[in-house]
């Protein structure tokens, strides 16, 4: 398995809990959509975290490049970060449109930032990183289960 | 490396924006040549009436955001940075808007000046266009059928382009050679080759990204393509030797490939996760049936010839692919992408604790509702109207230049509201 796969399988996996989420406010059950936001904030932050603490200190490490294409996906890891606590706050708040209107903003957000991961950045970590790729995987799935 | 380096280098907002800002006005004048030119519009597809309508829907509408689009999303699709976006935009724009008007007025006025003018405009910007974007994604290699699409699509596009000033010489000029299996074979480039393997090129991406549905399966997602370009240059063979059979069977292998993408599109919306159809969703979904339906009369005239001489074929055709097919498709994705890049250009400016204004606060998706819902009136009276031009034509016409004036309206709104934003953040 490649990190690539290893990873993108990971994103799918975030997609899943998203729409359950989605589904739950939209069906108008907020006491359900807490619960399904909550597993998929989960979820997101344990992925932040194995890229932030794993894979993205190893490729800085081999390449050099600190301050190029991590240093981004940092950024729009925080950018999400915040989007998550402001769909939590709609939900403290019962507003649903608001949540909703939050999710919209996180679910494209998401998506173009792993586009970018999927298609440029993982596929360097396994060129980059192919003598560490068993390792490095091992550690991810560490890191994704606990956070 | 290269790409991978600055991919982070997103676009000016201006440069996406400016096109989608100016695209819909073009549709307004398409409705407006409606009402003003209905019946002669209707009469036939070669009328100066029709064949200013249909540029301005294309050349004028659809090119221009798929342009804009490009800009934007070579970096993020593909890894693909067109050097210098700003300048690009800054040439391709103005001269794609001045030269789609340019067109228009020379088709209808049948003027060898405005047809010249319009021959320097397209054939100068789209030139720049298409030399930026080859170079950036020909650098890149086919890593994913999107990356192939996009590659192809350029093709397209440029095959539609010379294929297009040959004949804006021929007419401007005089020329006696015969047009007609030659604009044939310009729309099938335009309409196949460059919007067409465009579209599933993006597709391929969107479609799972913003519905979440399941991925396209990818053996069919690398040749479908292939399929449409194999199509294309047979459809050019045949021209190229007068071979009436084998023009036959290009289209049908054209309509064949269409048919094919639609169905597994189709087939993947059924299968989506998410809650609520949204604007984006209800534009693809009606763009979808109103394909299927063009693509079966593609086919079936394919099979039959004397079906495309009945009366209103032509113009049932023209309506259902380009206005309630491909641009519905376009119009479908503007909202998606709008209030992205204006909530995204927004988030520098975002402090702890003063979040930007989501994107449905920018833009609100009932107002896309509401003006999808009159773009399904206009459609159905537009196809109507190349039925009973003598009497729909005019609603048709007016109905058609209220939506794009809705949509125009839209997109200048969350524009505004954009501005808005940033000015209570810069002062805050």
């Amino acid at each position: 398995m490649t990190i690539r796969e290893f990873m993108s399988d990971d994103h799918r996996h975030c997609d899943d809990l998203f729409a359950l989420a989605e589904q739950a406010a939209a069906d108008g059950s907020l006491t359900r959509a807490r619960s399904s936001f909550g597993n998929f904030q989960m979820a997101m932050l344990r992925h932040f975290l194995g890229e932030e603490q794993t894979l993205f200190p190893a490729f800085e490490e081999r390449t050099g490049m600190r301050m190029g294409p991590t240093q981004v996906m940092r950024m729009e890891h925080e950018q999400m970060r915040e989007l998550m606590v402001a769909a939590v706050d709609a939900l403290a708040q019962d507003d649903a449109e608001s949540f909703l209107g939050q999710l919209e903003t996180l679910l494209i957000m998401m998506q173009q930032h792993n586009m970018k991961e999927e298609n440029v950045l993982y596929p360097m970590c396994d060129q980059q990183l192919a003598a560490e790729q068993d390792s490095l995987i091992e550690r991810l799935q560490g890191d994704l289960q606990t956070a | 490396m290269q790409a991978l380096l600055s991919y982070d280098q997103s676009p000016p907002l201006s440069a996406p924006l400016r096109f989608f800002l100016t695209a819909p006005l073009f549709l307004v004048l398409a409705g407006a040549l409606g009402v003003l030119e209905g019946e002669a519009l209707f009469a036939s597809r070669w009328t100066p009436a029709a064949l200013a309508a249909t540029h301005l829907v294309t050349a004028g509408f659809m090119l221009q955001i798929m342009v804009g689009a490009l800009i934007q999303i070579l970096p993020v699709l593909a890894g693909a940075n067109l050097a210098r976006p700003r300048l690009i935009a800054g040439i391709v724009h103005p001269g794609l808007a001045l030269g789609a008007l340019a067109l228009a007025l020379g088709f209808l006025q049948s003027a060898p000046g405005w047809l010249h003018a319009a021959g320097v405009l397209l054939g100068g910007s789209l030139t720049v266009f298409i030399g930026a974007a080859g170079l950036a994604i020909f650098r890149v290699p086919s890593t994913s059928p999107s990356i192939r699409g996009l590659k192809l699509s350029v093709i397209g596009l440029a095959v539609t382009v010379a294929s297009g000033l040959f004949m804006l010489l021929a007419l401007a000029g005089g020329w006696a050679v015969p047009l007609m299996p030659l604009a044939d074979l310009h729309a099938a480039w335009g309409l196949g080759g460059w919007a067409g393997i465009l579209l599933a090129a993006v597709a391929y991406v969107v479609v799972p990204m913003f519905q979440l549905t399941p991925g396209y399966p990818a053996k069919p997602a690398w040749r479908f393509p292939l399929l449409l370009m194999a199509a294309l240059l047979l459809w050019s063979l045949a021209w190229a030797v007068s071979a009436e059979a084998l023009q036959r069977l290009a289209q049908a292998a054209l309509a064949v490939g269409g048919l094919l993408f639609v169905g597994q599109t189709m087939k993947l919306q059924a299968a989506r996760r998410r809650a609520r159809p949204d604007s984006t969703f209800r534009y693809w979904q009606g763009a979808l049936y109103a394909s299927l339906l063009a693509l079966l009369m593609l086919l079936a005239s394919a099979v039959h010839p004397p079906l495309a001489g009945v009366p209103a074929w032509m113009g049932v055709f023209g309506v259902l692919i380009l206005l309630a097919g491909l641009s519905a498709f376009i119009i479908g994705m503007l909202y998606k992408i709008v209030p992205f890049l204006l909530w995204l250009h927004l988030q520098p400016l975002a402090r702890p604790g003063k979040p930007v204004p989501p994107m449905n606060k920018l833009l609100a998706d009932k107002d896309g509702l509401g003006q999808w819902r009159l773009y399904l009136a206009a459609l159905l009276l537009a196809v109507a109207a190349a039925i009973r031009p003598d009497w729909l034509a005019v609603p048709a016409g007016l109905c058609l230049m209220a939506t794009a004036g809705w949509l125009w309206w839209n997109l200048a709104a969350g524009t505004r509201n954009y501005r808005r934003a940033r000015l209570t953040a810069v002062s805050a």
